[in-house]
């Protein structure tokens, strides 16, 4: 592993070149907490930035030998072997969605969406959910692109829509589904219908019940007039990248725990009950966290459960599981994601049994 | 001169996942088409990362006044754990551990990839190399074409009960969080250690009964110690 220690000695050299030198920020003796003071230069940042770096680059180098026998366990390393998989499936996902959420914060003007979207937010709400068509990728792009389009004005109720229908309905989901599931073109139907619905019913949940209320921390424009919409680019996408990535890393391990922990044989126990069914394929594709652009192959694979219990699966996994929770918590604020993962779960896995029995 | 922590996180984090992509090891996390993309991504974040401290060291005023970007959001140092992890542990591909937690059956093909190609090519000695996935859906669903062969697999060992065991793959649809693991009982040979990776040559022989299914079996005549793939999934 060489890479990363020569990257941050390349990186070390316009950052600090001598490690003695004093930082050019205020005196040490500022009494402002350091992580809250956004104007000056904490005299923390410059420790803990000498210590980052001393203790990634010993690491890089002797890491394996200092702890050679600490991780030996088969279920510790299987354990980490998922949660690393989970983090690097996960990445470069989060990676476009942080671009593009970049992009539409400093490229795209604000009148834009108050043009594209009807003034009344209860139709602006299909119309977003329709539009999640456009994005194709996994639910952690979805997370700060739906942030952006709130910083942009787009109404919460919309941006919900948006949030909870692109990861379903993009071309690149359906299209999967449809080759996990051949010759049965009424999956990929019911599995688009229900997840609009879904995604819809939400955003007028949200216009009844959350309008106004606080729990909803609104992401909002942290730039001044006038700043250069490369400088807005750069700024947000890194801002993103940060808040989103450590949330995402939390998502990953309680996926990796779960796989490991809960043994897969438990399922056959209650794959004959539709109703059980329906609720426990819900709950496995929250704990799973399996990404929405592979979920279909693995509902194909369970194959003990009937079409409506794997349909289930298929609507929840990509709107709510323990990485989106996650994440969702570091974006928009725990309250919101507390409230709003319960409700999502309901909603999903009652509108599943309803196309299920209508169309399966 | 300022000291810019978030970019020395993301500068690790882009340069471990490029590390991954042009190492071959993403193979043991994840399918091998997602290679550009995990390069891309890594070259993106260590190109954010260089643009920060360069906006930085230009000692331009920072537009965003809200937010301090030296010091770090805290949730932000937890992305160094996978970082930690993969430096340390060194995780390896799946293996017997994770294949011990799962059935060994193989679940009933949604729609069976036809092995009619079997039944015409022509019966003679020479063992039929096949995917241990497919062998171990085939051996018990489409037995019919498969009584009375030798077949070829290459998979490692995942020590059963009572001194039985197995010949293993993991097959991924996305990464190893879907991992599933197909076994093969392999009869009439004492076990290798686990987690070695094998070539098997044998007879297919009537599937094992299990309380939740049929498990694929083969009659061992020759067991090679192989070294792993590069891809060590199916």
């Amino acid at each position: 592993m060489s890479t990363p220690a020569d990257s941050a000695e390349a990186t070390k050299i316009p950052v600090a070149p001598g490690d003695a030198a004093p930082p050019t920020g205020p005196p040490p003796a500022s009494s402002e907490p350091p992580t809250k003071d956004p104007e000056k230069e904490p005299a923390s940042s410059s420790i803990a930035f000498t210590i980052t770096l001393v203790v990634l680059v010993g690491l890089a180098l002797f890491g394996r030998k200092l702890f050679a026998g600490l991780f030996t366990d088969d279920g510790v390393r299987t354990w980490a072997t998922m949660f690393v998989g989970v983090t690097v499936q996960a990445l470069p996902f989060l990676v476009l969605g942080v671009l593009l959420s970049a992009a539409l914060t400093a490229f795209v003007p604000a009148s834009f969406f108050a043009r594209a979207l009807p003034k009344h937010p209860a139709l602006a709400v299909p119309v977003a959910s329709a539009s999640g068509v456009i994005l194709p990728g996994c639910e952690c792009a979805s997370v700060p692109v739906s942030a952006a389009l709130m910083s942009r004005g787009v109404t919460p109720a919309a941006a919900i829509a948006f949030l909870l229908s692109a990861p379903a309905i993009n071309p690149v989901v359906l299209a999967s589904t449809a080759v996990a599931f051949p010759g049965q073109p009424k999956v990929v139907v019911a599995r688009a219908l229900t997840s609009l619905g879904v995604s819809m019913a939400l955003g007028w949940l949200w216009l009844l019940t959350g309008k106004g209320s606080s729990w909803l921390r609104m992401p909002k424009s942290r730039h001044a007039e006038g700043t250069g919409r490369l400088e807005v680019f750069r700024s947000s996408m890194l801002h993103d990248f940060l808040h989103a990535g450590g949330f995402l890393v939390i998502g990953a391990a309680a996926a990796a725990t779960l796989n490991v922990v809960v043994p897969r044989e438990w399922l056959d126990h209650v794959a004959s009950n539709l109703l059980l069914s329906v609720v426990v394929l819900g709950l496995l594709a929250v704990l799973l966290a399996i990404c929405s652009e592979a979920d279909a192959f693995v509902a194909a694979s369970l194959t003990q459960f009937s079409l409506t219990a794997r349909l289930a699966f298929m609507v929840v996994g990509p709107i709510v599981d323990v990485k989106l929770i996650a994440l969702q918590a570091g974006t928009f604020g725990p309250k919101f994601a507390v409230r709003f993962a319960p409700a999502t779960f309901v909603v999903a896995v009652g509108a599943s049994l309803l196309v299920g029995w209508w169309l399966l | 001169m300022k000291r810019n922590v978030a970019g020395l996180v993301v500068v690790f984090v882009g340069a471990a996942i490029v590390q991954l992509a042009i190492s071959n090891t993403y193979l043991r996390y994840v399918k091998p088409g997602m290679r550009w993309m995990l390069l891309a991504a890594g070259i993106i974040l260590i190109l954010l990362a260089v643009a920060d401290v360069l906006a930085d060291t230009r000692g331009k005023e920072h537009a965003d006044d809200g937010h301090n970007h030296h010091g770090l959001p805290r949730a932000a140092w937890l992305m160094l754990i996978p970082v930690f992890a993969l430096l340390v542990v060194d995780p390896p591909a799946l293996g017997a551990d994770a294949a011990q937690r799962q059935s060994p059956v193989a679940a009933k093909p949604v729609a069976p990839k036809g092995n009619s190609w079997l039944a015409n090519s022509a019966q003679g000695n020479a063992p039929v190399p096949l995917a241990v996935r497919d062998y171990a859906v085939w051996a018990v669903w489409e037995k019919e074409s498969m009584k009375g062969r030798d077949f070829q697999l290459t998979g490692f060992v995942t020590p059963g009960k009572d001194g039985s065991w197995y010949v293993s793959r993991i097959g991924l649809t996305c990464c190893v969080a879907d991992g599933t693991a197909f076994m093969v009982e392999a009869r009439g040979h004492a076990a290798p250690p686990k987690n070695q990776w094998v070539t098997v040559t044998g007879e297919w022989a009537e599937p094992t009964k299990r309380a939740d299914g049929d498990v694929a079996a083969l009659t061992v005549s020759e067991v090679k110690a192989v070294t792993a793939p590069a891809n060590p999934y199916e």
